[in-house]
């Protein structure tokens, strides 16, 4: 939020000097943007990292996710935009969005799924980085292609829509964070890596045999009708 | 709007979804067990495979027929039917505590082998769409209610496979015990 802030008030002046449509407040706002997404990027890597701190080895595995489901969804975005060097950044936006918000989501359906407990605040965090990346693709998507060549309108109703969002998860995230945050966990009992590489590989022996049955399960019967 | 366009905008709102979904739907479902689903050992359905194959077997239904009684006959079938649906529906909920015990391991070890969570999550996967396969054909009434025996058989394997394998564990099981209800709420959990 500081950042934004100081991003604010770094382009203000530029805006009022130069002009929102001249070269240098192009690429002054496009640079300033690109280091709030990094710090944006840090900033949720971090997050995951103290909820994940007390699992280590599922925090190795979430950040094995993150990266496959970054590399996966940065390929499909290169290919989808190829070839539409007028709306490169624009394009270029969008698919940053889209590869956070799809690695982010996986990040969490991961922590669902081994049923780990995340804080409220961190939570609203998290949800509120995903629920803005998904607005921002939907707004890059919709609106530019649809209101973009109808300048004075497309400019009112784009900084209408792209603000509202971010005040309402700022508003949720101001809300999560009057309360102090919960400490940092250790892990609670580590197994020995043994006894997980003996009983995990039997676990999935087991389940493949059942699969196995299940599929051959009407093969098995249907003669006895 | 070209077709780039609504691919994109769909993934958006499916992106959304997912979000809403993660959010709100802490608890993972469990289903709902017979009358001792709150013990943990005594409630083992596989042990009344028996009296569920008994209960299944055609024998009942072919002599009250012969009989004379093909109300009666019809009447026992649905209800056997029912019966069999619930025992399904246990089988189901042991299967999933083996799972979530095996998740259990998974998040107390320090390291956790990629292949392996993912080979655990294709099976479970593949179990839950057969599980249901299997629980439609029997709602439906083309299922033939004997075949539920083999799926009691398979279950029982794991869980008597299982049972050794944490019996390794020790007191380090307890404390996972401990560490399992507070993990409960998932991303619902709240702080």
């Amino acid at each position: 939020m500081c950042l934004n802030i100081a991003q604010s008030l770094f382009l203000y002046p530029i805006y009022l000097h130069y002009g929102a449509y001249s070269h240098t407040a192009k690429l002054a706002g496009w640079w300033s943007e690109a280091i709030t997404l990094l710090a944006r990027i840090f900033a949720t890597l971090e997050i995951l990292h103290v909820v994940l701190i007390a699992y280590r080895g599922i925090w190795g595995l979430a950040w094995r996710l993150l990266a496959t489901t970054s590399v996966v969804v940065f390929v499909c975005v290169v290919a989808a935009s190829w070839g539409d060097a007028e709306r490169a950044l624009m394009r270029a936006d969008r698919g940053y969005h889209l590869i956070f918000a799809a690695a982010l989501i996986s990040c969490l359906a991961l922590i669902r799924h081994y049923l780990i407990r995340v804080g409220k605040a961190y939570k609203v965090l998290l949800v509120g980085f995903c629920f803005y990346s998904c607005v921002k693709i939907l707004l890059d998507t919709v609106l530019y292609d649809s209101l973009y060549q109808q300048r004075s309108q497309y400019t009112t109703i784009w900084q209408i829509l792209v603000i509202s969002p971010y005040l309402i998860v700022l508003l949720f995230w101001g809300a999560a964070l009057l309360r102090p945050l919960p400490k940092m966990r250790e892990q609670q009992a580590v197994l020995p890596a043994s006894l997980y590489g003996r009983i995990s590989p039997e676990i999935h022996l087991q389940l493949q045999a059942i699969n196995k049955k299940l599929m051959n399960f009407w093969k098995i019967e249907e003669p006895q009708q | 709007m070209n077709y780039s366009a609504a691919v994109f905008a769909s993934i958006s709102l499916l992106m959304l979804l997912a979000i809403v979904w993660l959010t709100f739907s802490g608890t993972r479902h469990r289903p709902k067990g017979g009358r001792n689903d709150g013990s943990d050992r005594d409630c083992l359905h596989i042990s009344h495979l028996p009296q569920i194959k008994q209960a299944l077997a055609d024998s009942d239904y072919l002599y009250l027929k012969g009989q004379g009684y093909p109300a009666l006959a019809n009447r026992m079938r649905k209800e056997r039917r029912r019966i069999a649906l619930n025992y399904l529906t246990c089988l189901r909920g042991e299967f999933e505590k083996l799972l979530r015990l095996a998740r259990m391991v998974a998040v107390m070890s320090p390291n956790v082998a990629v292949a392996q969570e993912v080979q655990g999550l294709r099976l479970s996967l593949e179990f839950s769409y057969r599980y249901y396969l299997i629980y439609f054909r029997l709602v439906s009434g083309i299922a033939p209610l004997k075949a539920i025996g083999s799926l009691s058989n398979m279950v029982s394997a794991l869980t008597i496979r299982m049972e050794t394998a944490m019996s390794e564990l020790g007191e380090r099981a307890a404390l996972g015990a401990e560490l399992l209800p507070h993990n409960r709420g998932g991303l619902n959990a709240g702080g």
